[in-house]
This record gives structure tokens, sequence and C-alpha cells, in this order.
């Protein structure tokens, strides 16, 4: 029987990628965005709902329980971002940024937690990012929004263990998607110039540490953040 | 949709017994209403009560098309846990079923 993963923002980026890599390799891919999506696959299904919605959250999750049976691994990976001075910050995106990536995320890993104790094994991999080591100027909110992730995996990872899950997350150097097409090219580069490795990442990369963390052999690694690039955390 | 207190209690019997087995706790099986569920006299640890809680949220979804979430704050609060008693669960999941239906 097909593994079941649930991917948060499978609509585009990194999440589509990741949708296609899993249903490529043999999974059934549970995967929600706020618009409709135009994937199309046998082992696929898509849910329309916005993830700082928690009932909306808990209705799909069990949705998909009650299809497959179990949800084997989450990929948090839905979550928005605006480049903006935090002088010109309005306190509506500060809430739209902090209820998709931190609440919102919280809440798929709640739901998908309570499934994967009672079958004592899981796999979450949240999504930060290099913003956040890095003190990217100009994501302010979101690389705070990144760091609460990093702080969430952490937690859960402890209090999942004995619940036979494990938790971690990814932080991704920019990519070129939809979120970075708003950053002038002098700023993204003199970001790409502060990783070890200064290139600009592609979907493989992601792709590799997903696969990394989704592997049986991976089930002693939990609560890390796997920096892309050469980034370190200080 | 209503459910009735002896539905309820059928429920979480029947859940209790179940996570027993599942995680092979002893004294689940033979459990009535003064049975605790939370603190040191309960043979439950305290993922075993979140399994239980998260797989009663499910069955009144999957059974009874009732969306609730029985966590809350004072879920591991020992005097003010609704989760004391196999008795003061039921008399706490009918409260929130009789508010979502109303």
């Amino acid at each position: 029987m097909n593994k079941v993963a649930l991917i948060t923002g499978t609509r585009k980026g990194i999440g589509r990628q990741i949708a296609e890599h899993l249903l490529a390799t043999g999974w059934t891919v549970a995967g929600c965005s706020r618009k409709a999506n135009d994937l199309s696959h046998d082992n696929y299904r898509h849910y329309k709902i916005d993830i700082s919605d928690e009932s909306a959250v808990t209705t799909m999750v069990r949705a998909i329980k009650k299809e497959h049976g179990t949800i084997d691994a989450l990929i948090n990976n839905a979550g928005i971002a605006s480049m903006n001075h935090l002088l010109l910050t309005p306190g509506k995106t500060v809430k739209a940024i902090l209820d998709t990536n931190v609440a919102g995320a919280f809440y798929c890993l709640r739901e998908c937690a309570k499934i994967m104790s009672r079958k004592r094994r899981g796999r979450i991999i949240n999504f930060s990012s290099i913003a956040t080591s890095l003190n990217l100027e100009g994501e302010a909110i979101y690389a705070a929004s990144k760091a609460a992730i990093e702080s969430l995996t952490r937690t859960a990872a402890l209090e999942l263990a004995s619940s036979g899950i494990t938790v971690n997350a990814i932080a991704p150097t920019p990519i070129e998607t939809d979120l970075i097409k708003t950053v002038p090219k002098d700023a993204l580069q003199k970001l790409i110039n502060r990783q070890a490795i200064p290139r600009i990442g592609t979907m493989q990369d992601v792709i590799n540490c997903i696969d990394f963390f989704l592997q049986e052999e991976s089930n002693f690694i939990t609560g890390q953040t796997l920096r892309l690039g050469g980034v370190t955390e200080n | 949709m209503s459910i009735s207190r002896d539905t309820i209690k059928a429920l979480l019997l029947e859940t209790l017994e179940e996570i027993g087995e599942d995680f092979q706790i002893e004294g689940l099986d033979a459990v009535d209403e003064s049975t605790r569920l939370f603190g040191a006299r309960s043979p439950l640890d305290s993922m075993g009560l979140v399994n239980v809680i998260a797989e009663i949220e499910d069955k009144l979804s999957e059974l009874h098309g009732v969306e609730i979430t029985l966590a809350d704050e004072k879920a591991m609060s020992s005097t003010h846990s609704p989760f004391r008693s196999v008795g003061s669960c039921i008399d706490y999941i009918e409260r929130l079923v009789a508010e979502e239906s109303a």
C-alpha cells in the first residue's frame, strides 16, 4: 500500500514540485492551497483550504484519514512572504504572515500528529528559511515567522518523539519561485553572497532534503533544521 | 445532532479498551465512571490520554458527523481537567456536542 503524505501549498513552487516528486515515487499525496490546483494524478487529492482556518485544517486532515486510513508524512510547506522595510509593514501584513506561516503550520502539525501518534510513526517536515539565520533585511516578519517554526520544530520533536514521530525542518536558500520574484536582483545577489556556496538554490536541493528526512534510516534524526547553501545558525 | 450520554459512554469505554490493547496499558478493560483518566491514579500516562482524546474526536466525526475539539488549556490541569475521570469526561463531551449542535 502506498504511503500517504499531506503537502501544504501544492498549487505552485516548492510544494508543487515535492508533490510531483512523491507521486512519481509511489506516494499517495493529499495537497492543499487557497486556490484550485490543476495537478492531476490518480493518487492526488486536492483540498482548497486556507491553513490559517483551524477548523478547515481539522476537517481536511480527518477527511484524509477517512479516505486513506493514515498519514505517514506531513510536508508543512505553505507559507507567505512580504518584502518591505519594517517601518512600512502594516499590522495586517504581520497578522497574515503569522497566521499562515506559524498558526497554520501548527494546526497542520497538531492534527497530523494526532493520527501519527495513534500509529506510533510519522514524519513531519517543516519549512524554515535562511532568511532567519541571515537576519534578512526587508523580511523582518517573514524571518520571525520562520524563527518560530524552527523553535516549534525543536519542541515538537521532544513532545512527539515518544510517539514515534520525527519533526525536522528545511531552511532553503532563495530558489526560483514566486516567493522571491519581488526581491530586487541586487538584494538577492547580496544574500546569495553570504552563503558558503554562493549560488541560487534548485528544487532538487530541497527534494534531496525531503527524501533524506523521509527515508526509513532517518528515524534517529529529529528536531533539526537543515540549512542549505552552507548557511549556519550563527 | 444530539448524542445520548449512553452512546458517549459506550464510545469512550470502547476507545479506552482499544488504546489499552494497542499500547499495552493495563487497567483500561474494566473501567467505570469513577476511573481516573488523569494524574497519578490513572492507568494512562499523558501521551496515552492524548491518544484517547484524539481517537474520541475522530470517532465523533466519523460515526456521528460531529466536529469538536476536546483538548483545551484545562485538559492537563489536575483540579479542573474535564478528563479527571471517565464520568467527568462523558459530561464534558456531552456538553461540547450539545454546544456544537445548538
